[in-house]
């Protein structure tokens, strides 16, 4: 077992809207990743994966916040620190992000080179300009991005080369962990390969240690992450390795999204292609019982009032559900 | 760089062309008077006058001036040809002297009391609606809906309030006029500090509106851009606020300047008409008395000078504006 | 539809410049059931036009009722406020510096040196002072001859005044009769008529203008034909407008260079000046309210046209339009069942914007006197520009000018404030 990059425990945080509601858009997760792994997380859309992304960085500001839990990096317990130590201690140079919409991730009206200064400078201020950008030069090449993209403005370049430099700018420093939060969702098919190709070689040459892939494409994260979380309304409903997920699912909700996806992999039966009725629960006011029980077609009155407990049938596999894996599989058998 | 020479050389053509096009209709506007334009115009124009000849001599310097009896294409070419040579003929009111003289020096007086006063309301109202937009709660609450008040006043309303109150009720400024009446405009001390006594409320008038307009309008763009994407990356990258916001009104800032351009139209031929209102020695009055004294020549000469004014300004500031702001830039290089 | 409209109303920016609106509207239209005299009526006549703010009542009714004995005596000393009206700022002023030059023990030997030091500290604040020392001391005589004698007239003419008001006596109304004059009736110093019992009584709310027209009623009925202007320019620059931009964005081509061409044109040669030369160019007597209104309209569809051809560019290749197209539908039926509901907040939009700025236009123009040329109604302009003609701003008249540019920046506040709620609405990014 590698050494443990982050770790989070039970982690709340929760949206204040301007109608002063509460949206608790994380609720209670916990997750670990050892160096050299990476994690998927996959969910449909609002069901709270970019507001983790948000939340684990430990740095809040409106309309996010934070309510308990604990996030550990490399053994360093971030969530109760001061917001400036960890701008300037943690983010960029432990856990580094990459956002959304990378198309408006860059500001327009700056050169590349001086945002890397920019973002350089917070972690290190001795570092004189001449050694930045041989820094940034040495690390764009290697990551094969042109040296000229330095001198650039971002409203010069293409959407592919964006999304690129907004990654090459987030592992610039070597994060310990990064989140990816649909990194490649917006591109043409040709850049997301490319941007796939850059994350992989990230992880491979060892530049980032450990990585979050959020993402609502699964075949993608079977195809990239070593294990996949599934997320529901909030909550994480089940978590194994990628293998495990797609060729074996528990939850009943991970089997329809599974369901709802090709994955062209030999031993997977011609599946029909099924999408699961009904919407996501409003996070205002979650449900009582089971979350995804008003859209479960095994759901028993039970579901509706009791909370599924989260249940562990082998290590670093769990899932939340009332029933035991052994039925489930039973029912799905029955179809 | 070739790029740049061809692009500006474009702009530069279509001004030109513009130009022309306003000269045309400056030409021919005043020809489509019903009745025969050259009997009203005369009359007009002697109106009062009871010297024989040179009720005769306004006359003749008329027919020949245009070429009456030539066609409207060779008359064209004779305004043309006229107005190369300086020559806006003589003026009807202000007998014997000639509308190249009076609108000369009316455009010193017009752009030395717009042209700061436009510039200085442009800077103090977008860095009131930074503040504005950065501060919102108390400040936001109490300025914004007054400089929305104020912007919406007409300037010759805001400049007749300001004559009012500190010219007659607290009569701690003059009343109107360029300088003191009892002065000979020369280059003494005495003289200067009257100017500069009299130039200070149409200034603070002018001012005053440009500032509520710009304030609204950069305080919505600084909000617009203060929820950009890349405000959220730069955070999570650990770069300070103070730092983000410099990024975000610069951008914010960069339309206002073509706001600056495009206001330009309006506010100079809109605040033309708040000099009257002072008795402002530059060009409004001296539209105004054109109008009042139907000085033909006077008035087809003061809005060919605006034209030429508003046109200058929206060039020159086109030109600035794409060296500033990459965005623009970009586009200029593509088109 | 119905949907939209709430959330219209439920924006407070719009919610407030609809009442602000709508209070100015409603009043405009309903002051003339309430209205003693015409909008254009020359009510009062008055050296040098502009009378005051307030309640006139008619002096003869007022003494034939002291005549009827009706009248009411105060137990009160009235001479200090009539002081206070019949001697102007100058007189008092004179009487003080008098006091100050002559009232010593140089000039009048006898003066009680107590008083002497009071009076040098007199001021024209103390007017009952200053009366009651000048009926004391003031003799023509101790002036020295030097003094021109305009100078000495004056000082007597101001005596003469003072006495006549110090002393209590009744103002006696006479008539030419066979005999000479006749007394007709005294009117006692300390008469008074209640004004409910004046017959005639006009309250001006705000004076009257220069011709003596109430101001009031003026502007009510001003703020409806400028409203009136905004809304035919308004009307017309939005359709020329949304016209060009739809052609120009929807089926594009040459016909879309042609009339980006002169949009780009009429944006930057400023619609003002155009305006300034066809309104000069149409000749005063054609200016009726209509035709200027339609001037502006023609004059400043420029900005509709423009953001009206960039949304419908945006829209065209969306697959809603691609599928009508696919379907077959006309090019006319395509722009009006799948493009216009898209940019008809744009137009509502800049349809608001259009009446206020034609509202300012039509000021401006009447204050270069180019405005409509009529006798029968009056523009917010037009009684600006008579104000201003009449030098209203110079004089101190505040009644003239202030309500009607209060007025208009009221309406264009108004309708801007509509238009930045309804941009709230329609483009939630900007909402704050």
């Amino acid at each position: 077992m590698g050494k443990v990059m982050l770790e989070v425990r039970d982690l709340k945080t929760k949206y204040v809207t301007r109608m002063k509601e509460d949206v608790y858009s994380v609720d209670g997760v916990s997750l670990t990743i050892e160096e050299g792994k990476s994690l998927g997380v996959a969910g449909e859309s609002g069901c709270g994966k970019s507001t983790l992304a948000l939340s684990l960085m430990g740095y809040y500001f409106a309309p996010l916040h934070y309510m308990s839990g604990d996030i550990i990096v490399d053994g360093q317990n971030i969530s109760g620190m001061e917001p400036d130590y960890i701008r300037k201690h943690i983010l960029g140079s432990e856990i580094a992000y990459i956002p959304q919409a990378a198309m408006n991730a860059l500001n327009p009206t700056q050169k590349i080179i001086k945002f890397i200064n920019n973002v350089i400078h917070v972690h290190d201020p001795s570092m004189s300009k001449g050694d930045i950008y041989d820094m940034a030069r040495e690390r764009f090449e290697k990551l094969g991005l042109p040296e000229n993209v330095l001198q650039k403005h971002a409203v010069e370049l293409s959407g592919g080369m964006k999304q690129r430099t907004v990654i090459a700018i987030s592992t610039i420093l070597s994060p310990k962990v990064l989140i990816a939060d649909e990194p490649s969702s917006a591109l043409d098919v040709t850049s997301q390969k490319m941007v796939i190709k850059m994350m992989k070689q990230l992880m491979h040459e060892g530049l980032v240690k450990s990585m979050i892939f959020i993402t609502h494409e699964l075949p993608l994260l079977y195809q990239v992450t070593d294990d996949i979380m599934v997320m529901y309304a909030g909550q994480i409903v089940e978590k194994g390795t990628a293998h495990e997920m797609v060729f074996d699912p528990i939850m009943p909700y991970t089997k329809g999204l599974m369901g709802s996806i090709i994955v062209p992999e030999d031993g997977m039966k011609a599946n029909k292609l099924e999408a699961i009725p009904g919407t996501p629960p409003n996070l205002k006011h979650p449900p009582a019982g089971c979350r995804f029980a008003p859209r479960c077609k095994y759901a028993t009155p039970e579901c509706m009032v009791y909370a599924p407990p989260v249940k562990k049938p082998a290590p670093g596999r769990e899932y939340r559900c009332l029933f035991e894996e052994k039925y489930l599989k039973e029912l799905y058998a029955n179809g | 760089m070739k790029g740049y020479i061809k692009y500006y050389g474009g702009r530069i053509a279509w001004y030109v062309v513009t130009f022309f096009c306003a000269l045309i209709l400056n030409f021919i506007l005043p020809r489509l008077m019903p009745g025969n334009p050259i009997a009203t115009i005369v009359s007009n124009a002697t109106a009062g006058m009871t010297d024989a000849s040179a009720i005769k001599q306004i006359q003749e310097q008329y027919i020949q001036r245009f070429g009456l009896d030539k066609s409207y294409f060779q008359q064209f070419w004779l305004y043309v040809g006229n107005l190369l040579k300086g020559d806006m003929g003589t003026s009807f009111s202000q007998y014997p002297r000639t509308v190249s003289n009076i609108i000369g020096s009316s455009v010193l007086w017009t752009l030395g009391l717009q042209l700061p006063a436009i510039i200085v309301g442009w800077c103090l109202g977008n860095f009131l609606g930074c503040i504005a937009a950065y501060i919102r709660k108390g400040f936001d609450k109490v300025v914004m809906p007054v400089f929305m008040f104020i912007s919406n006043m007409p300037a010759f309303g805001m400049a007749t309030i300001l004559l009012w109150l500190f010219a007659i009720q607290l009569k701690i400024a003059p009343s109107g006029g360029g300088y003191g009446f009892d002065m000979v405009p020369n280059m003494s001390w005495a003289f200067i500090q009257s100017v500069l006594s009299h130039w200070i409320l149409p200034f603070c008038s002018v001012v005053l509106i440009t500032i509520g307009g710009q304030a609204i309008g950069m305080r919505s763009m600084s909000i617009y851009e203060l929820n950009a994407d890349y405000v959220k990356y730069s955070r999570f990258l650990g770069i300070k606020d103070s730092k983000i916001i410099t990024y975000v009104f610069r951008n914010a800032m960069l339309p206002q300047v073509t706001g600056l351009a495009m206001s330009f139209g309006t506010m100079l031929s809109g605040n033309i008409i708040a000099e009257q209102v002072f008795s402002y020695p530059g060009v409004g009055s001296a539209l105004l008395s054109s109008v009042t004294g139907r000085d033909y020549p006077l008035l087809s000469g003061c809005t060919l000078i605006i034209t030429v004014m508003v046109l200058i300004a929206n060039l020159v500031i086109e030109i600035l504006y794409g060296f500033i702001d990459p965005r623009v830039k970009a586009n200029q290089m593509e088109s | 539809m119905k949907q939209t409209l709430k959330n219209v109303f439920s924006s407070p920016k719009f919610l407030i410049g609809f009442i602000l609106f709508m209070v100015l509207l409603i009043t405009s239209l309903a002051w003339p059931l309430f209205a003693d005299f015409g909008p254009l009526q020359n009510v009062v006549q008055k050296n040098g036009g502009f009378a005051a703010p307030g309640t006139y009542v008619n002096v003869a009714d007022a003494v034939e009722l002291v005549k009827d004995n009706s009248s009411v005596k105060f137990d009160v000393d009235t001479s200090a406020n009539r002081l206070a009206h019949r001697l102007d700022a100058d007189s008092r002023q004179m009487m003080v510096d008098w006091l100050h030059t002559y009232a010593t023990a140089e000039y009048i030997p006898d003066i009680n040196a107590d008083d002497a030091a009071k009076i040098q500290e007199l001021t024209i604040d103390d007017m009952y002072a200053v009366c009651a020392d000048w009926e004391k001391y003031y003799d023509f005589s101790v002036m020295p001859k030097t003094i021109k004698k305009a100078e000495r007239n004056k000082y007597n003419q101001i005596d003469k005044k003072v006495q006549t008001m110090l002393s209590n006596e009744a103002l006696i109304l006479a008539s030419k009769g066979e005999n000479g004059l006749q007394e007709d009736c005294k009117v006692p110093m300390n008469a008074f008529v209640n004004t409910k019992d004046v017959a005639s009584r006009y309250t001006l709310i705000l004076g009257s203008d220069n011709f003596g027209r109430d101001v009031f009623t003026e502007l009510t009925s001003s703020i409806l034909v400028s409203m009136r202007i905004g809304l035919i320019a308004g009307c017309i620059a939005t359709l020329i407008g949304m016209t060009l931009g739809l052609l120009a964005g929807f089926i594009g081509g040459v016909l879309d260079n042609i009339i980006t061409f002169f949009t780009n044109l009429f944006t930057v040669i400023p619609s003002f000046v155009l305006l300034i030369l066809i309104a000069n160019a149409v000749g005063g007597s054609h200016r009726g309210v209509t035709l200027i209104a339609l001037l502006i309209g023609f004059t400043g569809w420029t900005w509709t046209a423009r953001s009206v051809r960039s949304q419908v560019l945006s829209l065209r290749n969306r697959d809603h339009v691609n599928m009508s197209k696919i379907s077959g539908h006309s090019t006319v039926k395509i722009i009006i069942q799948d493009i216009l509901p898209f940019v008809a907040s744009y137009v509502v939009m800049a349809f608001i914007l259009q009446i206020s700025s034609g509202i300012l236009a039509e000021a401006q123009l009447s204050m270069l006197g180019l405005g409509p040329a009529t006798t029968e109604v009056s523009t917010l302009g037009l009684m600006m520009h008579w104000a201003l003609s009449f030098n209203a701003h110079t004089q101190g008249m505040w009644w003239a000018f202030l309500p009607v540019i209060f007025s208009i920046a009221l309406i264009t506040f108004s309708l801007n404030l509509m238009n930045t709620g309804l941009d709230q609405v329609f483009n939630p990014q900007l909402r704050d």
